[in-house]
């Protein structure tokens, strides 16, 4: 083999948790050999946010001034920018309000200053070019083993465009939206978690991100919510927690609450 | 000659969870100001959470952070249901709880071994351990794979459990699963047992010993355990959570997007010393003999017992799910989840996360969070973590300042510190 991959992650403001499930996976040790980790601080202190990379990883939402800088760095230092989860390409559960930024420091922080500047969190892709998107909060391991070996061998990793409910439905799971009547978001979310929430009996949250809003053949489940007696402004609201930066977000579920029959 | 002092910074403390400095300044008289930079940026969940629907609120807690998320889940839908007055059933309670040990054991494990252990064998990382020390690199992976485990199997993921919920569990594992948990804590207990004589033998830094007060959660029940009503102090006080303000006032610091805590006006610690400190008379079985047995490292004074603390609590906490597991099986079977009314009102509930208290105060109106406050271990600890980096470089200001930058972040890593955890929290 020849020269090693060199690879960097980096963490913008997050809860560190895509790095921790990237480190939990028992193949890395398989990766260790055949790659070189340039930037890792929440494993390696020889670390260097500014040394030229292959592959670099991000985490988290852009959410101080110096962090934009911080991107700008790393896109000029690597070839390859992959952001990770749910902060790094849609802004993450912290981009989940409509309050100022001055209203949000009042509260926590009353009058008092910081000597650093903070910012509204937003996604990577608002700051740099970013190159492919890994989703969810967290995202799956095989998220990153699939990216990862695809990158590895000179291809790349597709994005997925059938939503949550095409797994949860083969898996054969109840269906939390049809029989509970709870506003599980299966049907408009990214799939790849193999439906895990839905399998448990749980509402779907949509941590994975809208799915492309042209799929259309999931339309019809999605117009369940009304019949549920769900309404628009109710699954407008789940869907910001994680999509608040998507700019379609409204104009899809119009659509989806527009499509059903009276 | 004048000597020329610069300032010793460390920009980002490497093997702790979330992006914090040390920033040291020295003069010719000494060492002038020792400062814990908290740069991550401000996340504001509380702000955040009101007015939104209780159980999306809830779904969003865990998210503060990934290394105790279990912690945060379970904390948040105590601190709900004593809001809406609900309490669950003993079996659901004993499930919780192995629950939040699948998130003590796993965060104990990576912290000794994967951020921990490598300053005291000479690496820079636990990658670069993988050939020399693959008995402790595979021990750490079993520990940290079994918490991860438990965490799947009752709360849908290792991190950010979302079968976790109000009134129960959204599903429940079958009974079979429960006895293979038991069987896969047997089996890990001689791991941690490992894993304790291997602490035992690591230096605790004379330069940072002194006197510290601790606070820990007081267990209900008559076990070591990781729920409670009352806050227990190392001074003899002893407080219900409900009054937590009265005792513990936060403050803003201009190098930090987390607030800092005092105790009585004096900085405090939390964490797995201060459980033992607090609460080591509770302690049973095999970890109670190895407690006994080493009460020397085990000292109040001293901030590094912290990871042999931690060590000690691997141990516990493995035999203790067997016991709670049993607890839950002996009432097999039961119901899930119980139907919760959301009515209005105001609950706190505080445990013990595996870096220490953990606080959650929220009120309900309408079914909609209207005011939440969450105080988290992590940002407890930085006043007294920035006390003992200082007692740290005041001993070594004048060697080597790479020599210096490494004490000074061991200092910090004894701690274990969660700065994710710790930027945003703020009470309204």
């Amino acid at each position: 083999m020849g020269e090693k991959i060199r690879i960097g992650f980096y963490a913008l403001t997050s809860c560190y948790g895509c790095q921790l499930q990237f480190a939990m996976m028992d193949e890395l040790l398989q990766l260790i050999p055949n790659v070189e980790v340039k930037c890792w601080y929440m494993l390696e202190r020889d670390s260097s946010e500014v040394e030229p990379v292959d592959i670099a990883f991000i985490e988290g939402s852009v959410s101080t001034e110096e962090e934009v800088e911080l991107v700008k760095k790393i896109r000029e230092n690597a070839k390859t920018v992959v952001a990770v989860g749910a902060c790094a390409t849609q802004g993450g559960v912290q981009s989940w309000t409509d309050k100022p930024l001055e209203e949000l420091w009042k509260t926590v922080y009353g009058d008092a200053k910081v000597k650093f500047q903070p910012k509204k969190a937003e996604p990577v892709e608002n700051y740099i070019k970013v190159d492919y998107k890994i989703y969810g909060c967290p995202p799956e391991k095989r998220d990153f083993l699939y990216t990862l070996g695809t990158l590895l061998i000179g291809s790349w990793p597709e994005d997925i465009d059938y939503p949550v409910c095409l797994e949860c439905r083969l898996n054969g799971n109840p269906c939390v939206l049809l029989e509970k009547g709870e506003p599980c978001l299966g049907p408009i979310t990214r799939a790849g978690c193999d439906a895990r929430c839905p399998a448990y009996g749980i509402a779907c949250i949509g941590c994975r991100g809208a799915v492309g809003y042209d799929v259309a053949w999931f339309d019809s489940l999605a117009r369940v919510f009304k019949e549920k007696g769900l309404t628009k402004e109710e699954i407008l609201e789940r869907m910001r927690m994680f999509n608040a930066h998507n700019p379609k977000l409204e104009e899809m579920v119009k659509r989806i609450f527009e499509g059903v029959k009276e | 000659m004048k000597n020329v002092y610069l300032p010793i910074t460390v920009d980002h403390i490497a093997r702790v969870e979330g992006k914090g400095g040390v920033e040291i300044v020295v003069s010719e008289e000494g060492v002038k100001e020792v400062k814990l930079n908290i740069i991550e940026g401000p996340r504001f969940f509380e702000a955040i959470t009101v007015g939104k629907k209780l159980d999306e609120a809830l779904a969003i807690y865990p998210r503060i952070c990934s290394f105790c998320s279990a912690a945060h889940k379970l904390t948040a839908v105590e601190a709900a249901e004593k809001a809406v007055g609900f309490t669950p059933g003993e079996e659901i309670q004993a499930l919780r709880e192995v629950l939040y040990i699948g998130d003590m054991v796993e965060s104990h494990a990576l912290h000794l071994y994967l951020l921990v252990l490598p300053d005291y064998l000479g690496y820079s990382g636990p990658l670069h351990m993988v050939e020399e020390y693959k008995k402790e690199i595979g021990i750490a992976l079993e520990l940290k794979n079994l918490g991860s485990w438990i965490m799947e199997v009752l709360g849908s993921r290792a991190i950010h459990q979302e079968n976790a919920v109000l009134g129960g569990f959204g599903k429940l594992p079958d009974k079979a699963t429960l006895e293979e948990m038991k069987r896969k804590l047997r089996e890990a207990l001689p791991k941690a047992e490992y894993t304790f004589e291997l602490f035992t033998k690591l230096e605790q830094y004379e330069e940072v010993e002194g006197p510290i007060t601790h606070l820990a959660v007081k267990p209900r029940g008559n076990a070591y355990g990781i729920y409670g009503d009352y806050i227990k102090a190392s001074d003899g006080n002893e407080f219900p959570s409900e009054e937590y303000r009265e005792h513990i006032r936060e403050f803003v610091v201009e190098h930090s997007f987390a607030k800092h805590s005092h105790y009585h006006g004096r900085p405090f610690m939390v964490g797995a010393i201060s459980r033992l400190v607090n609460n080591s008379n509770l302690l049973y079985g095999k970890a109670k003999e190895l407690y006994e047995g080493h009460r020397d490292l085990l000292r109040s004074t001293n901030p590094f017992a912290n990871n042999l603390a931690q060590a000690i609590e691997l141990v516990y906490f493995t035999e203790r799910a067997i016991d709670l597991i049993d607890e839950a099986l002996a009432r097999w079977p039961f119901k899930a989840r119980d139907e919760v009314e959301i009515r209005d009102g105001f609950g706190v509930s505080t445990t013990e996360a595996p870096r220490g208290v953990l606080v959650y105060a929220l009120k309900v109106e309408n079914g909609r969070v209207s005011y939440a406050d969450i105080i988290t271990p992590t940002a407890f600890n930085l006043a007294m973590m920035e006390e003992h980096v200082r007692m740290m470089a005041e001993k070594h200001y004048n060697d080597d300042p790479e020599r210096l930058k490494l004490l000074a972040e061991m200092v910090v890593r004894a701690y274990d510190p969660c700065i994710s955890c710790s930027v945003h929290v703020a009470r309204l």
